[in-house]
């Protein structure tokens, strides 16, 4: 062992490189340089989960769509009823053709139009949901977390709360109220915050006590500093989680309560309405498009938004990234 | 020691893995030969591939890694071709075992201490229920624990860390194993109990005759158990010699730079010395010398071509090009001096 | 132990008080209709109030929640003014009962053997085809809203298989459908959970130390990892209990059982207050019931948990 190489090696090398080389401190730290941006990161891992980038896509251009479809050539009012020129009475359970292209409903109103405007609907339903669970969830769970003295209360209070069922509060505040779509949104967003401030708090009290965030605070870091740079990215993933799963969640509870009979009224198209309006006829066969169509739209959206936030929380998890 | 047989030898060995969807070399040829009896320790900063070596020995490299090249003879066998369960089975807790650095996530909380030894015992020395009981019983009283028949049927989060250390060593070695590797075994504890365990682990290694490998980043830990210490840095053995052939005749460049790092060499007042920059990025291909981009001394020729071991005695080797004769003649920085005389100081045992 | 339970028997005691009386609270809410049906028309101011004043409901609170545990502890939940007039509501219930609990414990049954087993194949074949169509099962049922794949399940499935849509006592067949319905919900949760579980444990120290001792794979899964994993699943046994009480609101007027999620559809629609008060309340007991038992079973399986600290995040 030992020199046995060096005949071998001697042949390529010359007298020369024997001596010192400059050394440029700057080398030393370019091996561990790494131009890492967490929401860059964030964002490549989502996209290569091509089943949730379609989904993404797929909102987007539905959502759009919604948006602008009133405003579109040759659409017509969700709540006109139509009259058949040939008989003079409501266009009742047409099927679907070239100018009618969801069908109509039993009572000859237009489907394809009444769709989109329950989806717009019920989109604004799970959106307000949402923002108020972000708001108040946030609000209440990092109080919850960051404040000691407020742990116990609030925990004792959280352990009540949780433990009535989300649809007995549901129906009792709809029964109570009588239905509307304010109704419908306050009722949700009483029953919606509770789990939102928990996982928020939940997440306070790791971050809060993590030694990264002690050592940034010893380091001299500016508490806003801490809170964009540490806390911040942590809680942006799991809120948007909790938020798309708002709204499949809203749309389940808003066809659960239609349901019951505590669903909007239904002069108001929802998907809610629309399915059960759907249900009534799905004994003919014929019929079945009014509760499909329905149907399949409101499980594309909800699919979506599902696989969405759940892929946009594995892409957020840093332990990801590339 | 040189008399004594090598029981494992690792030549050339390279270890790879795949990580987000990049290949990382972790062990970049890497090369030694174990000798029956002995206490190597294997030190190195967090990322040289201290833990990531040991593990090809017995297979428990993760599931993303795979031994890429070279080989690891033991007992006849080249174990860098062993792929399956089958294979290994043969080896692990049986011929080679295993301590781990966390003694609180190293046991399973669910079950009680003394099943999770006489899972041990069962299975490596054939006994049965009340036999395997009784002889648990003797190895946790071996081990150090008082009141071996009640803490038996005590759970994990009963225990204090350095205990749990014990059962996770009353474990390993159970069945009487040719090597013993101990990851970082006191790096979790305090530093009473370190030294209780350091030396628990001395009267097992001499009772048992067996080989043990500590892995550690403390050298303090070194000085205490080690016959020999070998530094490992970006995935290879770049220096191996006995305990006070390194300790006081470093040649590596590293290795002068980790001596030069000790706290103890530190003057009130003055910055602490640290080494400049990072360890390379093991997912680039290293041309030459791993250390060169962080070393001011470094020569041309670092850059270009990896250094052979040189030999420096029968027993210590380096891999650095200063050791070649054509090298420039390159005096070790000052705190090596400083620390030969602290340590001259202190050996008059 | 013992300790341990009888502390969580107090606190869910409790928190039962508490709900019942926010419940009751709530409940004085309701619009007054519901305590007259069809009479509300014909009755004249001083007639309805009379009557609420005969019924209790025009004493002071304090007064109204003390009667009302009164009764409630002798048994008496009130009596049924639209849907049965003046039948005793616990009368009805009796008769309702039986056809809830039956589904509701064999649609829990299902969940936990399905659920878990699927859970375990998931998590041994990782990003393999059971896994993605575990996963995909998993996706549909917590994202599409129950209602919509309970009717395509009746719609469809009836027709597939030639099992009558609605439910009659004496026909086994029709027994089938609404009780593997009401199972889906709770086997996508519990397959979900068993799998990040077992996922989890697979990557912890002490598998690894497992391995090290040289156990086979299959030993570590069986002794090791699947014990380990079901601990925290006991928590989810009253989510269960709960979902399966949503879901039986859903299936049992979808498939016309008379159980008490029929009957709450049923006297909703028809604002009889007094049986919708009693409904709640005992559905929100099964809830808390459901979680005691959880956290019991959970201290059962896990030396660790005491009164003060809870292994698991919840």
């Amino acid at each position: 062992m030992g020199n046995k190489k060096i005949n071998k090696v001697a042949d390529g090398i010359t007298e020369n490189l024997f001596e010192f080389a400059e050394f440029d401190e700057s080398e030393a730290q370019r091996a561990g340089y790494s131009n890492y941006s967490y929401w860059r990161s964030t964002w490549q891992v989502f996209i290569k989960n091509r089943v949730a980038f379609f989904c993404l896509i797929l909102m987007i251009v539905l959502v759009t769509f919604t948006i602008i479809q009133p405003y579109l050539p040759n659409q017509k009012l969700p709540t006109k009823i139509y009259i058949d020129e040939k008989t003079n009475m409501q266009l009742r359970n047409h099927p679907p053709d070239a100018e009618f292209w969801f069908g109509t409903n039993s009572i000859g109103q237009d489907l394809w139009s009444r769709i989109w405007s329950g989806t717009r609907t019920s989109l604004l339903i799970g959106l307000a949901v949402a923002i108020w669970e972000a708001v108040v969830g946030i609000a209440v769970g990092a109080l919850w977390g960051y404040v000691r003295a407020l742990d116990r209360p609030i925990t004792e209070i959280y352990n009540v709360l949780d433990n009535i069922p989300v649809t007995i509060v549901l129906i009792l505040m709809t029964y109570i109220l009588r239905p509307s779509m304010t109704t419908m949104i306050i009722a949700m967003c009483i029953t919606g915050w509770l789990a939102m401030a928990r996982f928020v708090r939940n997440l306070i009290v790791i971050i809060r006590d993590r030694e990264y965030n002690l050592a940034s605070k010893c380091l001299g870091t500016p508490t806003s500093r801490i809170i964009t740079k540490n806390l911040l990215p942590y809680l942006v993933s799991v809120i948007m989680l909790r938020m798309a799963l708002a709204i499949p969640a809203a749309i389940g509870y808003e066809v659960f309560l239609t349901y019951i009979g505590l669903g909007l009224p239904v002069s108001i198209p929802s998907l809610g309405n629309l399915i059960n309006e759907g249900r009534a006829l799905m004994m003919v066969p014929s019929l079945r498009y009014q509760l499909i169509f329905p149907a399949i739209v409101l499980s594309m959206i909800t699919i979506s938004f599902y696989v969405m936030g759940n892929a946009f929380a594995d892409a957020a998890d840093p332990r990801n990234h590339v | 020691m040189e008399d004594s047989k090598v029981i494992l030898s690792v030549k050339d060995l390279v270890v790879k893995f795949k990580l987000r969807g990049r290949i990382l070399t972790a062990i970049r040829e890497a090369s030694l030969d174990l000798y029956e009896g002995e206490s190597l320790a294997i030190v190195g900063e967090s990322g040289s591939g201290k833990s990531v070596f040991t593990k090809t020995f017995m297979g428990l490299l993760d599931a993303n890694g795979w031994v890429d090249s070279g080989s690891i003879m033991f007992e006849g066998q080249d174990l860098a071709k062993y792929k399956t369960e089958n294979d290994w089975i043969k080896i692990r807790g049986k011929k080679i075992a295993m301590v781990f650095q966390d003694p609180m996530t190293s046991l399973n909380p669910l079950k009680t201490i003394g099943k999770q030894v006489q899972e041990a015992v069962e299975l490596h020395q054939g006994l049965k229920k009340e036999e395997a009981k009784k002889a648990v019983i003797e190895i946790l009283r071996d081990v150090g624990i008082s009141e071996p028949e009640r803490r038996y049927k005590q759970y994990p989060h009963e225990f204090s860390g350095g205990m749990r250390q014990r059962v996770v060593i009353a474990i390993a070695v159970a069945c009487k194993p040719r090597i013993l590797i101990c990851d970082e075994p006191t790096t979790a504890l305090d530093v009473t109990i370190q030294a209780q365990i350091l030396n628990l682990l001395k009267r097992l290694k001499d009772k048992y005759n067996l080989t043990t490998i500590y892995i550690t980043h403390d050298l303090g830990v070194v000085a205490n158990v080690a016959d020999r210490i070998a530094v490992m840095y970006a995935g290879d053995i770049i220096e191996i010699g006995k305990c006070e052939e390194v300790f006081y005749n470093p040649q590596h460049p590293y290795t002068w730079a980790l001596l030069s790092s000790l706290p103890q060499l530190g003057i009130k007042g003055k910055p602490l010395h640290s080494i400049k920059g990072t360890p390379p990025n093991l997912f680039y291909d290293i041309k030459g010398d791993a250390f060169a981009p962080r070393n001011p001394k470094a020569l041309k020729i670092d850059f270009v071509e990896k250094p052979p071991y040189f030999t420096v005695s029968p027993t210590h080797k380096a891999k650095t090009w200063l050791l070649d004769p054509r090298a420039p003649k390159v005096e070790p920085p000052e705190s090596i001096a400083i620390l030969r005389k602290q340590w001259g100081l202190n050996k008059d045992e | 132990m013992l300790k341990y339970s009888l502390k969580r028997l107090a606190q869910s005691l409790v928190t039962l008080f508490i709900i019942v009386t926010i419940v009751f609270l709530l409940m004085r809410l309701m619009p007054e209709e519901g305590y007259f049906g069809q009479a509300y028309e014909k009755l004249d101011e001083a007639q309805r109030e009379a009557i609420l004043a005969g019924m209790g409901l025009r004493d002071p609170i304090h007064i109204q929640l003390m009667n009302f545990y009164k009764s409630l502890l002798s048994g008496d939940l009130g009596i049924s003014n639209i849907y049965r007039p003046k039948v005793p509501i616990s009368e009805i219930l009796k008769a309702k009962i039986p056809y809830s609990l039956y589904f509701g414990l064999t649609a829990v049954g299902i969940s936990l053997i399905f659920g878990v087993s699927l859970g375990i194949i998931m998590a041994r074949s990782k990003s393999k085809i059971w896994d993605k169509l575990g996963t995909g099962y998993i996706v549909f049922i917590n994202a599409v809203p129950a209602a919509v794949y309970y009717l395509f399940i009746q719609l469809y499935l009836t027709d597939i298989f030639k099992i009558p849509m609605l439910f009659k006592p004496d026909d086994p067949a029709s027994w089938i459908l609404p009780a593997i319905s009401m199972s889906l919900g709770g086997t996508a949760s519990y397959a979900m959970w068993m799998r990040r579980y077992m996922v989890d444990e697979l990557n912890k120290d002490y598998v690894r130390l497992a391995r090290a001792k040289g156990l086979r794979n299959k030993a570590i899964m069986v002794k090791h990892v699947f014990r380990n994993a079901f601990v925290p699943m006991a928590q989810y046994l009253p989510s269960t209990i709960l979902y399966t009480i949503a879901g039986s609101i859903y299936i049992e007027s979808l498939y016309s059982i008379p159980g008490m999620g029929g009957l709450l559809v049923d006297v909703i629609q028809r604002q009889d207050n007094t049986v919708v008060q009693a409904l709640v309340l005992i559905y929100s007991s099964i809830g808390i019931i459901g979680l005691f038992l959880g956290d019991i079973l959970m201290a059962l399986f896990d030396p660790r948990i005491n009164l003060h600290k809870k292994g698991g995040a919840r």
